[in-house]
């Protein structure tokens, strides 16, 4: 019988990262691990909503989150900004029940919905590691890639009560992961630090510097590949580590891909794929 | 009465008749008595001078054999230490124990089968809501921990600041946790004084459905000791809720009796179902369930009882270091076996004076944010820093990277310059300028300001931390903006404008500052924030109202203000965000032009190879700007489900968009 999860591919997934939402559904496929769509579901905010008005963010996180419950399901994503944001909003409306209060209210009125708040946020690797089993994990991988790898977490998956039985600042949770994959974790100072992709529209050029200095130290770890838990940081990290590069002066090329892409990968789906990102960085470079 | 440890006085004639009466316990010597290993917590062989307790399946089935003993003894050497909770604590030798569950909890009428207990363990409302009360940060730590271990008994664990934490929304919880500190003279912690105000008022609700224990830590050099604890103890129960597990109090070295009453706890608040009925039969159950069979001293549970003279840690330190003269730097690592107890500041301390007196760093108090370092990615003050509170438990040394705090210029090794953050926190003026407002007169005659409760405790609760010395090394961003002023300057400003002292002309002044670019708008990432233990979630809250102002002043222009609006904008349209928006009203032509040569476009047309899309569609990135991230986005987001939900709660809370 296998695991079942409400199904949130993030904020971008459906856009600018289907690779992402594409792989999920292939490694959770090869894993055991069911995914129940949540087709209502709304992006979550990201934070970004919440600087504009913050009971609006809750409240649409609070439709999304009863969409779950109405399933009996916890939900499970692989974007850590959503993880961290659904969770972040579950917990203040489960600490504040006149908040709750509030944003039933309105839920009900304007959707005919409430929200309990039994409903649990799952990361991708939370369920990998405590769900699945490294050792079960290990047996399903079919195609395991034994380089130096460099683990990313970003900040927001990196929050006391989000991540389990993780540390939030020395974590080991994706290093197993690659480790139960043949892969060889590569430590390095800045895996949980912030690549300030939220500032990307807005402070490039602080961002550049962020990202650069992630990448960069992976890679003067002897990392050939970096594996980002973050959806949005995955992105930046891989598109623009050549404008971060040249902002800089460090030596940034590095292939990124997301975690849903290395375990879709190394549990056997898309064995061209990674060939491809290799040839991409030996052409463009820098 | 239950026995917490034994141990023998002087005077002892080896006759044999403890050691005949509880072989178990005792073994005469050539001179003296000893107490057995087997029966230790500490796992220790002598006459247990140190009164270390005896493990719980001692006191269980040898208490009576032990007494026997004590009052066999011909010379009286054998003293027996009880455990009793309610003692006034001048009297007790050893921190008080009572494990024992309370007599007055209710019994299920009909009990469960312990086959019964996985699906008791999974049925109903499962969380156990943990309060600290902290000043030093030894409940909060001790809370987290806690709540970790909740999980093994079945439960979720989450843990409440004290601070800011309605009382209404406490009376409805099913199973609570205190773990309370005392300060000074009988107070309450800084953050507990709020909802202790609240639940002690003649208003506040009752707790009928609610099962509860307290941890009350303290200090017995003080008069009243872990008087905090004791309050919400007696509290508690006189609002209607059940108590399951007396109180435990403890002294300066707390883990021992913490660990014991945290295990004892978990496995009474775990049998414990969503009406307050206590389940009997499922204790032992629940006990076997965590043990798995190996007992609590053996355990990896977190609640072990180590022997905290002498437990010694492997730990990899290494540590940054910078010469300024040579302009060199690097990193020095030292593997050592430290007693888990020092502190990291008398860990470099000892390094300096044993092993390299050139290491330099800023030495002080335990709270001196001018001490704080880096530790693993960690904001970190080491006077206060246990090595051992640094392992994440994983086997093998524990691995420490000490670094510099970020944000400032180093001197020297971990040596940083503040001067750069005062000139900052000059810039922005940060200085108080006061309205006329309401006053009363003291006894005295001396006007004094008057000001709302609550608000006093949100204001105090912004300003609640270590310093701005280590705020401003919260922010991930700092160390990359130059021009950025920092979070503390912000934070401070934020609070000088919501003091209702604050006059009108300074407020505008303080918001025009707020809405420059080298404020609040210049922080890439608010999530730091809400992990780093010296700051925490009020800060980080603190900081997005913040630039909330700081968008509405600026009415949502610029970058920053068109990312935000857009992004609600998007959301309300389709559901879903909408990166090509985004890209397109952020950046504008510029901004996408300057992509074209720096790398960016190139990826994004190939994007193909990350996503495994079509070739085509990335390269339209080249002829129809704008592009998003990756692989062309969608220009137009398909709907989600039931999108008239999202518009109508879009209008019924914010018409803007």
């Amino acid at each position: 019988m296998p695991i079942q999860f409400a199904y949130h591919p993030g904020n971008v997934a459906h856009s600018s990262a289907p690779e992402v939402d594409e792989t999920m559904r292939a490694a959770c496929r090869s894993l055991g691990i069911g995914l129940v769509d949540l087709p209502g579901a709304t992006s979550c905010g990201a934070g970004i909503l919440g600087q504009v008005n913050r009971p609006l963010q809750a409240t649409l996180n609070a439709r999304t989150m009863s969409m779950a419950e109405d399933l009996g399901l916890d939900i499970i994503t692989p974007c850590a900004t959503t993880a961290a944001t659904l969770y972040e909003d579950l917990n203040m409306l489960k600490s504040d029940l006149n908040m709750m209060s509030t944003v039933n209210t309105t839920l009900e009125k304007t959707t005919g919905r409430t929200l309990e708040g039994t409903v649990r946020i799952r990361h991708l690797l939370q369920v990998l590691v405590e769900d699945i089993g490294l050792e079960t994990f290990s047996k399903k991988v079919k195609n395991p890639i034994r380089s130096k790898l460099a683990p990313y977490y970003g900040p927001n998956l990196q929050q006391d009560g989000l991540i389990g039985g993780d540390d939030v600042f020395d974590p080991w949770y994706l290093e197993s992961i690659i480790e139960s994959s043949g892969g060889i974790p590569v430590r390095y100072p800045s895996r949980t630090s912030s690549a300030g992709t939220p500032g990307l529209f807005s402070e490039e050029q602080t961002v550049l510097r962020q990202s650069a200095t992630i990448l960069s130290e992976a890679k003067a770890g002897g990392a050939k590949m970096l594996i980002s838990a973050c959806t949005l940081s995955h992105g930046v990290l891989d598109i623009y580590q050549g404008k971060a590069s040249r902002s800089t002066g460090l030596n940034t090329n590095l292939p990124v891909v997301h975690l849903s892409e290395y375990v879709a990968f190394v549990t056997g789906n898309f064995p061209k794929r990674l060939a491809m990102l290799k040839t991409r960085l030996a052409v463009i470079g820098d | 009465m239950t026995i917490f440890s034994v141990y023998i006085e002087e005077g002892c004639i080896t006759c044999d008749a403890c050691e005949e009466a509880a072989p178990e316990v005792f073994e005469v010597t050539d001179d003296t008595c000893f107490i057995k290993s087997d029966v230790r917590l500490d796992g220790g062989f002598d006459r247990n001078d140190s009164k270390s307790a005896l493990k719980k399946e001692a006191i269980q089935t040898l208490s009576d054999d032990i007494f026997d003993a004590a009052d066999g003894c011909p010379v009286d050497v054998i003293i027996v230490v009880e455990a009793q909770a309610d003692k006034e604590e001048k009297e007790v030798e050893a921190p008080v124990i009572e494990v024992e569950a309370a007599v007055d909890v209710g019994i299920a009428e009909e009990p469960l089968v312990v086959e019964g207990l996985d699906a008791f363990l999974s049925t109903g409302d499962r969380t156990l809501n943990i309060f600290f009360g902290s000043q030093s940060g030894n409940s909060e730590e001790f809370a987290a921990k806690l709540a970790k271990n909740a999980a093994q008994y079945g439960m979720e664990g989450v843990v409440h600041d004290m601070d800011g934490f309605d009382i209404n929304s406490m009376a409805s919880m099913k199973r609570v946790a205190i773990v309370c500190s005392t300060w000074g003279e009988g107070e309450m912690p800084d953050n507990a004084e709020a909802l202790w105000q609240a639940a002690a008022s003649e208003s506040a609700p009752r707790m009928d459905g609610m099962s509860f224990t307290v941890l009350a830590l303290g200090d017995t050099s003080y008069e009243l000791f872990c008087q905090s604890g004791k309050d919400w103890d007696k509290r508690l129960e006189e609002l209607g809720a059940n108590r399951v597990v007396n109180r435990v109090d403890c002294d300066v070295d707390y883990e021992a009796p913490a660990s014991l009453w945290a295990e004892e706890a978990l496995t009474m608040l775990s049998a414990t179902d969503d009406s307050g009925n206590l389940h009997e039969e499922l204790i032992h159950a629940i006990r076997d369930l965590v043990s798995g069979g190996v007992s609590a001293v053996d355990g990896e549970d977190g609640f072990t009882l180590p022997d905290l003279s002498t437990e010694e840690v492997e730990v990899q330190l290494s540590v940054f270091r910078y010469d300024p003269h040579e302009r060199t730097s690097g990193t020095d690592t030292w593997l050592c076996s430290l007693n888990g107890q020092t502190t990291l500041l008398d860990v470099l301390r000892s390094i300096q004076r044993t092993h390299d007196g050139s290491l330099c760093f800023t030495d002080g108090s335990p709270h001196d944010p001018c001490t704080a370092l880096l530790v693993n990615g960690r904001v970190t003050l080491p006077g206060s820093t246990r090595i051992d509170r640094l392992s994440n438990g994983r086997p093998g040394p524990v691995m420490l990277t000490i670094e510099p705090l970020p944000g400032y210029d180093v001197l020297r090794d971990l040596c940083v310059d503040f001067d750069g953050l005062l000139k900052k926190r000059e810039t922005a003026s940060l200085w108080h300028v006061s309205r006329t407002r309401e006053a009363v007169k003291s006894e005295q005659g001396i006007a004094i300001g008057l000001m709302e409760p609550f608000k006093a405790a949100e204001l105090h609760s912004m300003a609640n931390h270590p310093g701005p010395q280590v705020i401003h090394s919260c922010s991930d961003a700092v160390a990359y903006a130059d021009s950025y002023l920092g979070p503390s300057v912000c934070l401070d400003l934020w609070v000088r404008r919501c003091d209702p002292r604050t006059s009108d002309k300074r407020i505008s002044a303080i918001d025009a500052i707020l809405a420059g670019a080298d404020t609040i708008l210049a922080e890439t990432d608010m999530a730091p924030f809400g992990r780093q233990p010296l700051a925490g979630r009020d800060i980080q809250a603190a900081l997005s109202s913040a630039r909330t102002r700081a968008l509405e002043v600026n009415g949502f222009n610029g970058r920053h203000g068109k990312h935000v609006w857009w992004y609600a904008w998007t959301l309300k349209s389709s559901g879903k965000v909408n990166d090509t928006v985004l890209y397109r009203q952020v950046l504008g032509p510029l901004g996408l032009l300057s992509n074209l040569s720096s790398g960016v476009t190139a990826r994004m047309v190939t994007g193909f190879t990350r996503t495994g899309g079509k070739m085509v569609n990335d390269i339209l990135a080249l002829v129809a700007p704008p592009a998003g991230l990756g692989k062309m986005p969608r220009q137009f987001n398909k709907r989600v489900d039931k999108h008239h939900e999202v518009v109508s709660i879009f209008n019924s809370l914010d018409r803007r968009f």
